[in-house]
C-alpha cells in the first residue's frame, strides 16, 4: 500500500512529537511553569491603566479669579496646548490662586510626560507676572496615589490618651510600616498635630493697652534656638556649652511678659489662655463609627487616624497588603494596652486575592463541565485528553504573560474565561477527527500512530486557517484607544497568545495522549 | 447522522426550500435589528457591580462652615445607622476618603475646603448579603435627600459606587461653554433643572461656586498713611487676629516635627454676635494697631466695610471657559435619560435661542445655541460616560470592522475566491441575530435591565471567528469530498453538513458551557449570554443557511485539473 505523504505542518508537529519520550516531559514543565506563574505573578483587582497627568498650581496671593484667570491661566494653558499627547486641559481660578489640571491621552508614557510638562513650565519661568509665587508642578500617580490598605486607629478607652499621643503612636507604626518592602508611600489622614496655642482676649488686649502685633512680636523673639558653642580652655581643651531653649513647655510662653502697664509687668497668660494642645486652625477631621462583631449597635469611635499605604508599580498588592497586616498584628497588644483599637478599612489586596481565587474556580468548574459533557459524544478517554490539554494552554498563556510584565487582574482572567470556549476547539477538533477516522473502513490495517498523524494532518490546513481567523478578530481590539481600551488590553493581549498556543498543543499533545490514552486494537494486516 | 444528511439534501434540491431558508434567515435578521429603536435591548457600556463598600459625597453651598458640613454629614450616617449590613463608616471632613478608582476622576484628592465631607462606607462580605450594593444606594437615596437636604439648603448628596469599568467624572456630564460667565451660570441652572426632572437621573449638581454675601474691608490709604501705619501691617494684623498664624517654631526632642506657636483671638472673642455689617464694625473697633509713635489707632478709623457678592471660581476646558453640570444615572443606561433630556432643552431653549444640532460625530448629541436677540453663543456639550461609551462602541466598531476585513483576506488567500469568503464571512456576520435575541431573552428572564454592554461587542467580534470557523470547516471537508471522491455537489455538501455537524456541535457545547458561569457575573454576562446565544445562532446559520449559500456558488464546482 502506498505511504501517507503528510500535507501539513499539523501532520509533521505529531509526527515528531508522537513517540518522543521528551514529550511527557515537557507537558510537565508547561504545567508547572504556569502553577508557579499563577502564584507569583503580581495580582491586583483591576488592570493598570496608563493615566498620565499633572496639576501647575500657581499663586498669587491676593489675587482675584478673574486676575488669576488673565495673568495666569490663559497664557498657561496656551502653553500647555504645545505639549504634544495632552488631551484635555482644564483650568481653573481662585481667589489668590489658581490651577491648571493637564489629562494626556490615555496610554501616553508616564515619565516622558511628566518631564514634558515640568519642562514646559521650566521653559516659562520669565514669563511669570509680579508676585508670583513659584509654580508646583505635581504630577499624578495612579500607583503611588491609591491607596491599597486603609487602616483606621481610633481610641478604644475614654481615658487619657490624647489626639496629640494616638498621633505620636501611630507616627512610629507609620514608620515601621514604611519600611516594609514595595510599600512606596504611606499617609496619615485626620492626624492633629501637637501647637501651642496662644488665644488671645481681644477686651483685655484693649483694656491694657496692647496691639496684637505687640504680642507677636514678643514671642517671635524669644522663640529662637540657637546652637551649641564650643571654645577652647587654656590648656587646649574644647569645651562646649548650650544655650537653654526660651521656651520648653507651656509656663516659659504664659509667663512671658508682654508689655509694661503702669509699671507692673503684664505677662501673656494675664490676656491670653496659652494651651499644647493640637493644631485648632485644622477643620480637617477624621470620625469613625464602627460595629463589634455580631453586635448591632454602632459605637462612635470619635477622632481617628487613619493610615494609608500605596505599593509600587508592578508589584504584589496581595503580600504588600499581607506584610502590613502582619506587623500591624505584631503591635495590636502594644496598642491595645495603650488604648489604641483598629480597623482595616480597606484591603485591595485581600479584594485582589478574593477576585482572582473566585475566577480560577470558575475556570476549573468551567473545564470540568466541558470534559464530562463531551463523555457521552466522544468517550471518556477522548473526554480527558481534552481535559488535560486545556490546563496546558492556560498554563503556558499565563507564563507568558508573565515574562511580558502582565498582572493577574479580573480581564486578564476573564480574558480566560473568554478564550477556554475558544481553545478547547482545536483538540476537540484532532480528537473528534482522530475519533472518527478509528471507526472508518478505510483505516483497516493501519497502525494507530499511522491513524493519529492522518487524521491530524486532515484537519490541520482548515484548523490552521480558523484558528488564525479567531486571532485575527482579537488583535485589532488592541487599538482601541481611551480608559476602555486600556481596561480591556489584557483580551487583544492574551486571548491570540491562548490560541496559538491551542494549536501547538492540539498538534503536539493531543495526539500523543490520544496514542496513550484511547484504546485500539490494531489489526494485524 | 443520516437524517440530517437527508434533510439538507432535500433542502437543497427544491429551489423554494432553499429560498425560504434565505428568507427566514433574512427576516429573522431584520427583525432582531429592529429591537434598538424599539428599545427591546438597551445598550450601555458597563453595568454596575455589586461591591463591599461604596462612598457618600456631601457638598454644602461654597462659603459654608464645616458646622453646617457636619450638621448634614450627622443627618445622612443617622439614616445609616439604621442599615444592619453597614460594618463601619469613616466620616473625613473637609477632605476626600483616601483616592479610591472612583475618586481618581471625581477629584477628591483636590478636596481641602470647610463645604466638603466624604464618607466611606463598607459593608458585610457581598457573598453573605442579600442586597447588592447598586440596590442598596438606589434604596437609600431618596430618604436621605429627602431628610438632609433641607438641612442646609442649597446641599447636594452624591451616592458614589465603586465603577466596574474605568472611572468618569459622572455617568452625564453636560459641559455649559461660553464666554459670558454669568449667562452661562444661569444656563447651567436651566440645563440642570431638566436633568433634575429627567427620569432616570439623580444627584444633579452645578461644578461650579455659589455666589454668597462677603464683606470687603477697603483700606483708607491715606488715613493708613497719616496715622503712621502700614498697608501691610493692617492686612497682617487682620489675618492674625481671626484666621491666626503660627509665628514661631520651636523644635523638640520628643516630636519628629518642629511644634509651632499659633497666635489668634481667642474663640469666644472673634466670634461675631451675628452675620452684619454693625457687627464686624463694632468687633473692629475693639482691635487696635499700634503706630510708629506708640499710638493705638482702632482698626475701624483705618478701613471701611462694604457688603459684595464673592467671586466664583472660574474654569476652563480646553481654553475655552466651561462649567459642568453633572447627574449620575440610577440604574438605567445613560442614552435613555439622555436623549429625553436632551429632547427637552431643545424644545426648552428653542424660546429664546436657535438651536442646532451636531452632525454625526461622537459628539453627536452636542447642541449649540445662539441667542436670538444679542446673537451670543453657547454650547451644550455631552461628556462622561456617555462620551467614553460612545467612544468605546466606535472603537470597537472599528476593531470589528478590521477583524471583517482581515479575516476575509486571509479567506480569499486561502481559497482564492471571493464567493466562498463571502459565503463565510455573512454567515458568521449573521451570528448577531443570536446576541440581540439573547440579550432581549436575558432581559426578560432577570429582574434588573440587562444591557447590551462593550462586553457583549466583544463577545460579538470573537463570536464572529468561531462561526467563521464552523463554515471553514464545513467548506473544506464538501471541497474534498467534491474534488478527491468524486462526489455530486449537493450530496457532497449534504454529506460534509451531516459529518461537520458533530465537531459543531460539540465546540458549541463548550462554549455554551464555558460561558454559563460568565452569564452570571454582572460585568461580563454580556460577553456569556452574547457567546452563548450567539453560538446557538452559528450552529444553525453554519448548518443550515452556509449549505444553502454553498450550493449555489460556482466556487463549490469542482475543480478542473490542469
Amino acid at each position: 500500500m502506498e505511504t501517507y505523504k503528510i500535507k501539513n505542518i499539523a501532520g509533521h508537529l505529531s509526527k515528531g512529537f508522537l513517540a518522543n519520550p521528551l514529550t511527557p516531559i515537557l507537558a510537565f514543565a508547561i504545567l508547572l511553569l504556569g502553577y508557579i506563574s499563577l502564584e507569583i505573578m503580581p495580582r491586583e483587582e483591576d488592570p493598570q491603566i496608563a493615566v498620565s497627568g499633572g496639576s501647575i498650581i500657581v499663586a498669587i496671593p491676593g489675587a482675584t479669579p478673574q486676575e488669576i484667570n488673565n495673568v495666569i491661566i490663559k497664557p498657561l494653558e496656551r502653553r500647555i496646548r504645545e505639549i504634544k499627547g495632552v488631551d484635555n486641559i482644564y483650568g481653573t481660578a481662585m481667589n489668590n490662586f489658581g490651577m491648571v489640571n493637564v489629562q494626556y491621552l490615555i496610554g501616553e508614557d508616564r515619565e516622558s510626560s511628566n518631564l514634558k510638562l515640568y519642562d514646559k513650565v521650566m521653559q516659562n519661568m520669565d514669563k511669570l507676572p509680579e508676585g508670583t509665587m513659584p509654580p508646583l508642578v505635581k504630577p499624578f500617580d495612579i500607583d503611588i496615589d491609591i491607596p491599597i490598605l486603609t487602616v483606621a486607629f481610633y481610641k478604644n478607652r475614654k481615658d487619657d490618651l490624647d489626639n496629640i499621643k494616638l498621633y505620636k503612636k501611630i507616627r512610629e507604626l507609620q514608620q515601621d510600616i514604611n519600611a516594609l518592602d514595595n510599600v512606596s508611600k504611606t499617609i496619615l489622614k485626620g492626624v492633629k498635630r501637637p501647637q501651642f496655642n496662644v488665644l488671645v482676649d481681644l477686651q483685655k488686649l484693649s483694656a491694657y493697652h496692647i496691639s496684637l502685633g505687640q504680642v507677636a512680636k514678643s514671642i517671635k523673639s524669644i522663640a529662637s534656638n540657637s546652637p551649641e558653642i564650643d571654645t577652647s580652655t587654656s590648656t587646649g581643651t574644647i569645651t562646649i556649652f548650650g544655650i537653654k531653649n526660651a521656651i520648653d513647655d507651656v509656663d516659659d510662653l504664659q509667663d512671658l511678659i508682654i508689655a509694661q502697664y503702669y509699671g507692673s509687668p503684664i505677662y501673656l497668660k494675664n490676656i491670653a489662655k496659652v494651651e499644647y494642645n493640637y493644631d485648632i486652625q485644622n477643620f480637617q477631621s477624621v470620625l469613625l463609627t464602627y460595629k463589634e462583631k455580631n453586635a448591632s449597635n454602632f459605637i462612635d469611635a470619635g477622632d481617628q487616624i487613619t493610615l494609608t499605604v500605596s505599593k509600587l508599580k508592578g508589584t504584589n498588592a496581595v503580600l504588600i497588603a499581607e506584610a502590613a497586616i502582619k506587623e500591624l498584628q505584631k503591635n495590636r497588644d502594644a496598642l491595645h494596652e495603650q488604648g489604641v483599637g483598629y480597623i482595616v478599612t480597606r484591603n485591595y489586596g485581600e479584594r485582589a486575592n478574593e477576585a482572582v481565587n473566585e475566577l480560577v474556580h470558575h475556570l476549573i468548574i468551567t473545564i470540568l463541565i466541558i470534559a464530562f459533557i463531551l463523555i457521552p459524544f466522544l468517550g471518556w478517554r477522548e473526554s480527558l485528553v481534552v481535559t488535560i490539554a486545556v490546563p496546558m494552554i492556560l498554563a503556558a498563556t499565563l507564563f507568558i504573560a508573565l515574562m511580558t510584565d502582565q498582572t493577574i487582574n479580573r480581564i486578564t482572567l476573564f480574558a480566560f474565561l473568554l478564550s477556554l470556549g475558544l481553545i478547547v476547539d482545536d483538540a476537540i477538533i484532532v480528537i473528534e477527527n482522530i475519533h472518527r477516522r478509528m471507526h472508518l473502513p478505510e483505516s483497516k490495517g493501519l497502525k494507530f500512530s499511522e491513524i493519529i498523524i492522518q487524521a491530524t494532518d486532515e484537519i490541520g490546513p482548515s484548523t490552521n486557517i480558523a484558528t488564525i481567523a479567531i486571532m485575527l478578530t482579537m488583535i485589532p481590539m488592541a487599538f482601541v484607544g481611551g480608559m476602555m481600551g486600556q481596561f480591556m488590553k489584557p483580551i487583544p493581549l492574551n486571548v491570540p497568545v491562548a490560541l496559538a498556543i491551542s494549536l501547538f498543543v492540539a498538534y503536539v499533545f493531543a495526539p500523543y495522549l490520544a496514542r496513550k490514552l484511547i484504546k485500539y486494537e490494531e489489526e494485524k494486516p | 447522522m443520516k437524517k440530517f444528511e437527508n434533510f439538507i439534501h432535500s433542502i437543497l434540491k427544491s429551489k423554494a426550500k432553499k429560498t425560504l431558508v434565505v428568507a427566514l434567515t433574512a427576516a429573522a435578521f431584520f427583525a432582531t435589528l429592529l429591537m434598538f429603536p424599539a428599545k427591546g435591548v438597551l445598550a450601555r457600556m458597563l453595568p454596575g457591580k455589586s461591591a463591599n463598600t461604596y462612598s457618600i459625597y456631601i457638598d454644602t453651598p461654597t462659603g459654608s462652615s464645616i458646622e453646617q458640613t457636619r450638621e448634614v454629614t450627622q443627618c445622612v450616617t443617622d439614616i445609616l445607622r439604621e442599615e444592619s449590613e453597614i460594618v463601619n463608616m469613616e466620616l473625613f471632613y473637609g477632605q476626600g476618603i483616601p483616592l479610591d478608582y472612583a475618586g481618581l476622576v471625581k477629584g477628591a484628592s483636590m478636596k481641602r475646603t470647610e463645604n466638603v465631607a466624604e464618607i466611606s462606607i463598607n459593608l458585610t462580605d457581598k457573598h453573605s448579603r442579600e442586597e447588592p450594593s447598586f440596590l442598596m444606594t438606589h434604596r437609600l437615596r431618596p430618604v436621605i435627600n429627602k431628610n438632609c437636604l433641607s438641612v442646609v439648603p442649597g446641599t447636594s448628596i452624591k451616592m458614589i459606587e465603586q465603577p466596574s469599568g474605568p472611572p468618569t467624572l459622572a455617568s452625564i456630564v453636560v459641559e455649559v461653554i461660553g464666554e459670558d460667565i454669568t449667562k452661562s451660570r444661569n444656563l447651567s441652572v436651566e440645563v440642570a433643572n431638566i436633568l433634575n426632572k429627567t427620569e432616570g437621573l439623580v444627584d444633579v449638581d452645578i461644578m461650579a461656586d455659589d455666589i454668597f454675601e462677603k464683606y470687603k474691608l477697603i483700606p483708607d490709604i491715606e488715613k493708613i498713611a497719616r496715622s503712621g501705619l502700614g498697608i501691610e501691617q493692617v492686612n497682617n494684623i487682620l489675618y492674625l487676629a481671626f484666621e491666626g498664624m503660627a509665628i514661631a517654631t520651636k523644635n523638640s526632642e520628643n516630636h519628629s516635627q518642629q511644634i509651632p506657636i499659633f497666635l489668634v483671638l481667642s474663640d469666644d472673642t472673634k466670634r461675631l454676635s451675628s452675620n452684619n455689617q454693625d457687627a464686624i464694625r463694632s468687633k473692629l473697633a475693639s482691635l487696635n494697631l499700634m503706630n510708629q509713635r506708640g499710638m493705638m489707632v482702632p482698626l475701624t478709623e483705618i478701613v471701611e466695610i462694604k457688603k459684595v457678592d464673592s467671586t466664583p471660581m472660574i474654569m476652563h476646558k480646553d481654553l475655552k471657559r466651561s462649567i459642568n453640570v453633572i447627574a449620575e444615572t440610577d440604574l438605567v443606561s445613560q442614552l435613555y435619560p439622555l436623549l429625553d433630556a436632551r429632547d427637552k432643552m431643545i424644545e426648552y431653549f428653542s424660546k429664546e435661542y436657535d438651536v442646532e444640532k451636531e452632525d454625526f460625530s461622537t459628539y453627536m448629541f452636542d447642541l449649540h445655541l445662539t441667542n436670538k436677540k444679542t446673537g451670543e453663543k453657547f454650547l451644550l456639550r455631552w461628556d462622561g460616560e456617555m462620551k467614553v461609551s460612545l467612544d468605546t462602541f466606535r472603537d470597537l466598531g472599528g476593531a470589528f470592522i478590521s477583524a471583517l476585513v482581515l479575516i476575509f483576506f486571509l479567506l480569499v488567500i486561502y481559497y482564492k475566491s471571493f464567493a466562498l469568503s463571502g459565503i463565510i464571512l455573512i454567515g458568521s456576520f449573521l451570528s448577531l441575530i443570536g446576541v440581540i435575541l439573547g440579550h432581549w431573552v436575558a432581559d426578560l428572564v432577570t429582574t434588573q435591565t440587562f444591557f447590551l454592554t462593550a462586553t457583549s461587542l466583544i463577545g460579538f467580534i470573537a463570536l464572529m471567528g468561531i462561526s467563521s470557523r464552523n463554515s471553514l470547516l464545513l467548506i473544506d471537508f464538501a471541497m474534498g469530498l467534491i474534488n478527491d471522491q468524486d462526489m455530486d455537489k449537493k450530496h457532497a455538501i449534504a454529506l460534509a453538513s451531516a459529518t461537520r455537524a458533530k465537531p459543531i456541535m460539540l465546540t458549541a457545547v463548550a462554549i455554551i458551557l464555558g460561558s454559563a458561569l460568565l452569564a452570571s457575573d454582572p460585568i461580563f454576562g454580556g460577553l456569556g449570554v452574547a457567546l452563548i446565544s450567539g453560538t446557538v445562532a452559528a450552529v444553525f446559520v453554519s448548518l443550515l443557511f452556509v449549505p444553502v449559500l454553498m450550493d449555489n456558488t460556482k466556487a463549490m464546482d469542482k475543480k478542473e485539473e490542469d
